[in-house]
C-alpha cells in the first residue's frame, strides 16, 4: 500500500532526480565541502539538530564544525548530545513518535540494518547524485567505505570515523637488552611484539614476571563487557570463528574456538594488574599512560593522548599526563585484523522536516578538505577515515612518531573486521555482554558460551530464520566480516 | 423559595466546572496511558514490526516461559527482603538515638538526612566509585586493617555483589526511616513509658506493649513506602552492576526497560507492567488490610 508518506518520498525523489544531471555536473566538478556551503546558504536561518555522541566527541560540533557551518552558511547547529548507549534508543524513540526532533544523525554502522528496516534513515543516494558527492565518498578507506555505508545497495550513511582496534605497546621495553636477555633466559625465544594470540599469551605473562617488580605488568585491557563485546568479536574470528552455521542459522560462538577464547581471556588475567575485570576506556588508558602496561588494545586516541598529542588542552585536562610519550609503537592486534568496534556514520533523519539541509551539512562535514580538519581535533574522538588522512603532511607532522600511528590505521583500515550487523544487533550483543559478565564472575566458559548461543538461537527464531538468514547472508558476504583465512 | 433556589443554581455546577481540568489532566495522564499500555499489550509491537492486530494472550503467555522475567522478580524480591527489616531496624535504632536531647542534635540529624537527599543515580555512581578495585578508597581502607593490599571487585564477584548493593540501598534510605519514626517516637505519650519503668517493665515489654502500637501506623506506612520503593529499584544497581555480573542484580525494573527501551519489545513491556501492577496490586492490599491501615 502505498501511504501518503511514500508519495512525499516519491515526489522528493523525482524533484531531486530531475534536477540532478545539470547540478551534479557542477557539482561534481567542485569541491564537495564548497558544494554544500554553496548550496547550503539558500537555508540560511534555519536551525537543524544532529544527534551526537556526548562527550569529547561532541565537542566537534559545538566547538568546531558548527559554528563554522553557521559562519558560512548562515544556518544554526543544535547539538542534542546523547550517550552512547542511549543513541540507538532516542532515534528510534524520535521516530516511532513521529516528532522528527532530529534531523542529522550520528549512527553506529551496526545498528543500520535495524534503523533502515525500520525505516528511521533516509536514503541518501538521490542527495549524493544530486551534490556529487559519489567521487568524494569512493576516497573514504575501503573497509569502511565498502563496509558501513550501504543496506541493500543504497546509501544510508558516510562513515565518518575511522574506529579501529590498535595494539600499543612499549618500544623502550621490547628494545631493552636487559628485558630482552631475561625474556631469552625464561624462555629461550626472542622477545617480539606478538602477531597472534598464541604469542601473546606465551610473552605477555613472562613480561609481567620481568617487569613487575618496576610496577609494569605485561599488558592490561579494558575488560567491562559493552568493550571486551568487540575484543571477543575480534578474538573469535582472527582465531577462525564464525558466528553462525550459515545453512542453519544456529549460533556458533560456543564452539571450540569460542570457548577456548574465553577460556584464556580469563586466564590473562591472572598476570594482568589485580583487579582488570573492572578496567573501563579510561581506567585502562590511566594504566598505559602511567607506565603500568607493557601493551594495551584499544581505539586511535590513545596513541594520540600516549604521544601527548592535544593532551595540555583544558577538555583534556582529565587524561592523565603521559610519562611514555615516544616511547609507544604502533602494531595490529594479535591476529592481524583488528575489530572496527563501534565507529560513526552520518546519516539523515527520515523523519526530519530539513532533509536538504541536513544533508548538506553531513557532505560538508564527511568532506575531504572538511573530515581532515576534524580527524586533527585533538579532543573531538574522531579518528582517521580517508585515504587522504593517513596520508595527510599536515597530520604526519604532528608528532615524531605520527607516521607510524597513520600506518597503524591504515593497515587497521585494511584489514578491519565489521562489527556483527544484522537484524536486532543489540539483542546479540547484549548476550555477548552477559556472556563476559559471567566470565569474570568466575562462571564455566563452556556453560555461558552455550547459554549465550541458546540466547542467541531464541533472538533468531523470534526474528525468523530466513529473514535473518539473508540479512546474515549479505553482511557475511562483505569484506571485513570474516578474516581471510 | 424557588425562586432563590433557581438563582443558585448556576454556583452549584459552577463547582464543576472548576475542577474539570484538573479531573482531565488526571485522566489524560493517568487513565489514558494505562488503558492505552493495555490495549497495546493486546498487539504485536516490536522494533521491527508495529502490528497493531489484536493478538490475545500471545504476551502474556510469554510471560510464564521467560526464565529471566521471573528471575529478575527474584532478585528484587531478595533485595526487598534483606534491605526493607536492616533499614527498619538502623532506622529505628537511630530514632531511639537521637529522641533524646543532646547537644548538636540538630545538626547531626541534618547530616544524616543527607543521603536521602541525593538521586540514586548519582549515589549510584558514587559508590561505585568508592569501590573501585584501583582508585577506590573502601579495598584501600580494607588494605589497612587486613596489612596487605586488598582485591575485592565489589560489583564483579558473585559474593559481594549483592552485599555491595544492599549496603549502599540501606546507606541511602536508612534515614528515611530514621525521620519518619524519630517523628513518630516523639509523639509517643512519655507518661506511658515512665510509668511502665516505673512499674519495672523492660525495654522490649515497653517498646512491645507501649511504644509498637503507637506508632505503628506511621511504622507501617513507613515500610509501605519503603517496600514498594524497593521493588522498583533501578538507579543504584543500574549504576553499580547494570544488573550485572550477567544478569544476576537485574531487578524487574531494570528488565522491564531493557526489554522496553533497549531492545524495543514494545506490546511485550506492556504486558510485565500489567503483570507488575497485578503483583503490586495484590501485595500492596493484603499489606494494608495485614497492618490494619484500612481501619
Amino acid at each position: 500500500m502505498v501511504t501518503r508518506r511514500d508519495v512525499g518520498k516519491l515526489g522528493v525523489a523525482a524533484g531531486l532526480a530531475g534536477s540532478t544531471s545539470f547540478a551534479a555536473r557542477q557539482a561534481a566538478a567542485a569541491d564537495a565541502a564548497q558544494t554544500a556551503v554553496d548550496a547550503a546558504k539558500q537555508f540560511s536561518g534555519q536551525t537543524i539538530s544532529i544527534v551526537w555522541e556526548a562527550g569529547l566527541q561532541a565537542l566537534d560540533p559545538l566547538n568546531f564544525s558548527g559554528p563554522k557551518w553557521k559562519e558560512l552558511t548562515g544556518i544554526d547547529v543544535k547539538v542534542v548530545e546523547v550517550s552512547t548507549a542511549e543513541m540507538f534508543t532516542k532515534i528510534m524513540q524520535d521516530y516511532k513518535s513521529g516528532a522528527g526532533a532530529y534531523d542529522a544523525l550520528n549512527v553506529i554502522p551496526s545498528w543500520m540494518p535495524d534503523l533502515v528496516n525500520a525505516g528511521a534513515l533516509e536514503d541518501l543516494d538521490p542527495y549524493v547524485e544530486k551534490y556529487g558527492f559519489r567521487e568524494e565518498l569512493q576516497k573514504i578507506a575501503s573497509t569502511y567505505r565498502d563496509n558501513q555505508m550501504m543496506v541493500n545497495g543504497k546509501i544510508y550513511g558516510f562513515p565518518d570515523d575511522g574506529d579501529v582496534f590498535v595494539m600499543y605497546f612499549r618500544k623502550d621495553i621490547f628494545a631493552d637488552p636487559a628485558v630482552q636477555a631475561a625474556f631469552k633466559e625464561k624462555t629461550g625465544k626472542d622477545l617480539a611484539v606478538p602477531t597472534t594470540w598464541a604469542e601473546f599469551d606465551a610473552t605477555g605473562p613472562v613480561l609481567t614476571e620481568i617487569l613487575k617488580d618496576k610496577g609494569t605488568y605485561g599488558a592490561g585491557f579494558f575488560r567491562q563487557p559493552p568493550y571486551t563485546m568487540f575484543m571477543f568479536q575480534e578474538r573469535f574470528r582472527n582465531e577462525g570463528g564464525k558466528f553462525f552455521d550459515p545453512d542453519t542459522m544456529k549460533a556458533t560462538i560456543n564452539s571450540d574456538v569460542g570457548v577456548k577464547v574465553l577460556t584464556d581471556m580469563r586466564a590473562e588475567n591472572a598476570w594482568m594488574p589485580p583487579g582488570v575485570e573492572q578496567w573501563g576506556f579510561v581506567e585502562n588508558l590511566a594504566a598505559f599512560l602511567q607506565g603500568q602496561t607493557a601493551m594495551t588494545i584499544s581505539w586511535p586516541p590513545y596513541g594520540r593522548w600516549a604521544a601527548g598529542y592535544g593532551t595540555d588542552q583544558e577538555v583534556l585536562s582529565w587524561v592523565p599526563k603521559s610519562t611514555i610519550a615516544g616511547k609507544v609503537g604502533y602494531a595490529m592486534p594479535p591476529g592481524g585484523h583488528p575489530e572496527l568496534a563501534a565507529g560513526f556514520c552520518l546519516s539523515v533523519a527520515s523523519t526530519s522536516k530539513n532533509k536538504e539541509a541536513a544533508y548538506l551539512f553531513i557532505q560538508w562535514l564527511n568532506s575531504e578538505a572538511i573530515s581532515l580538519q576534524r580527524v586533527q581535533l585533538p579532543y573531538a574522538l574522531r579518528d582517521p577515515f580517508r585515504d587522504s588522512h593517513f596520508t595527510s603532511a599536515e597530520y604526519l607532522s604532528r608528532w615524531p612518531d605520527a607516521k607510524d600511528y597513520l600506518a597503524a590505521l591504515q593497515a587497521g583500515a585494511t584489514n578491519g573486521l565489521l562489527d556483527l550487523s544484522v537484524l536486532q544487533t543489540d539483542k546479540y550483543e547484549e548476550a555477548l555482554r552477559q556472556m563476559i559478565s559471567k566470565l569474570w564472575a568466575g562462571d564455566d566458559p563452556k556453560a555461558i558460551a552455550d547459554a549465550a548461543a541458546a540466547d542467541w538461537d531464541a533472538i533468531t527464531d523470534k526474528i525468523g530464520v530466513d529473514k535473518q538468514k539473508a540479512v546474515y547472508g549479505a553482511w557475511a558476504s562483505k569484506s571485513g566480516a570474516y578474516p581471510k583465512m | 423559595m424557588p425562586a432563590i433556589a433557581a438563582h443558585h443554581q448556576p454556583d452549584r455546577n459552577f463547582k464543576y466546572w472548576i475542577i474539570a481540568p484538573a479531573i482531565f489532566l488526571l485522566l489524560a495522564v493517568g487513565l489514558f496511558p494505562l488503558i492505552y499500555s493495555l490495549v497495546v499489550s493486546f498487539m504485536r509491537i516490536d522494533m521491527m514490526d508495529t502490528d497493531t492486530s489484536f493478538a490475545g494472550l500471545y504476551n502474556y503467555k510469554q510471560l510464564f516461559k521467560d526464565l529471566r522475567l521471573w528471575q529478575s522478580l527474584l532478585h528484587t524480591l531478595i533485595i526487598t527482603a534483606v534491605a526493607l527489616p536492616l533499614e527498619l531496624l538502623f532506622g529505628l535504632a537511630m530514632a531511639y538515638l537521637f529522641l533524646e536531647k543532646m547537644p548538636g542534635r540538630q545538626i547531626f540529624v541534618s547530616l544524616l538526612v543527607l543521603p536521602t537527599i541525593i538521586s540514586p543515580i548519582v549515589a549510584g555512581a558514587t559508590w561505585r566509585l568508592l569501590l573501585d578495585n584501583q582508585y577506590g578508597p573502601i579495598n584501600q581502607i580494607l588494605g589497612w586493617f587486613a596489612g596487605h593490599r586488598v582485591n575485592l571487585l565489589w560489583t564483579i564477584n558473585p559474593f559481594l555483589v549483592y552485599p555491595a548493593i544492599i549496603f549502599c540501598e540501606i546507606w541511602q534510605w536508612t534515614p528515611f526511616m530514621f525521620l519518619i519514626l524519630l517523628a513518630a517516637l516523639s509523639n509517643v505519650d512519655k507518661s506511658q513509658t515512665e510509668a511502665a519503668e516505673i512499674d519495672g517493665a523492660s525495654f522490649i515489654r515497653t517498646f512491645r506493649y507501649i511504644v509498637l502500637p503507637a506508632i505503628w501506623p506511621v511504622m507501617a506506612i513507613a515500610i509501605l513506602i519503603r517496600g514498594l520503593d524497593l521493588f522498583r529499584i533501578f538507579d543504584i544497581i543500574w549504576a553499580l552492576t547494570m544488573g550485572g555480573p550477567g544478569t544476576m542484580t537485574e531487578t524487574i525494573s531494570i528488565y522491564t526497560y531493557t526489554m522496553g527501551f533497549k531492545q524495543f519489545e514494545t506490546s511485550y513491556t506492556a504486558a510485565i507492567a500489567f503483570l507488575v501492577i497485578a503483583i503490586l496490586t495484590v501485595v500492596v492490599t493484603w499489606a494494608i488490610r495485614r497492618m490494619g491501615l484500612a481501619k
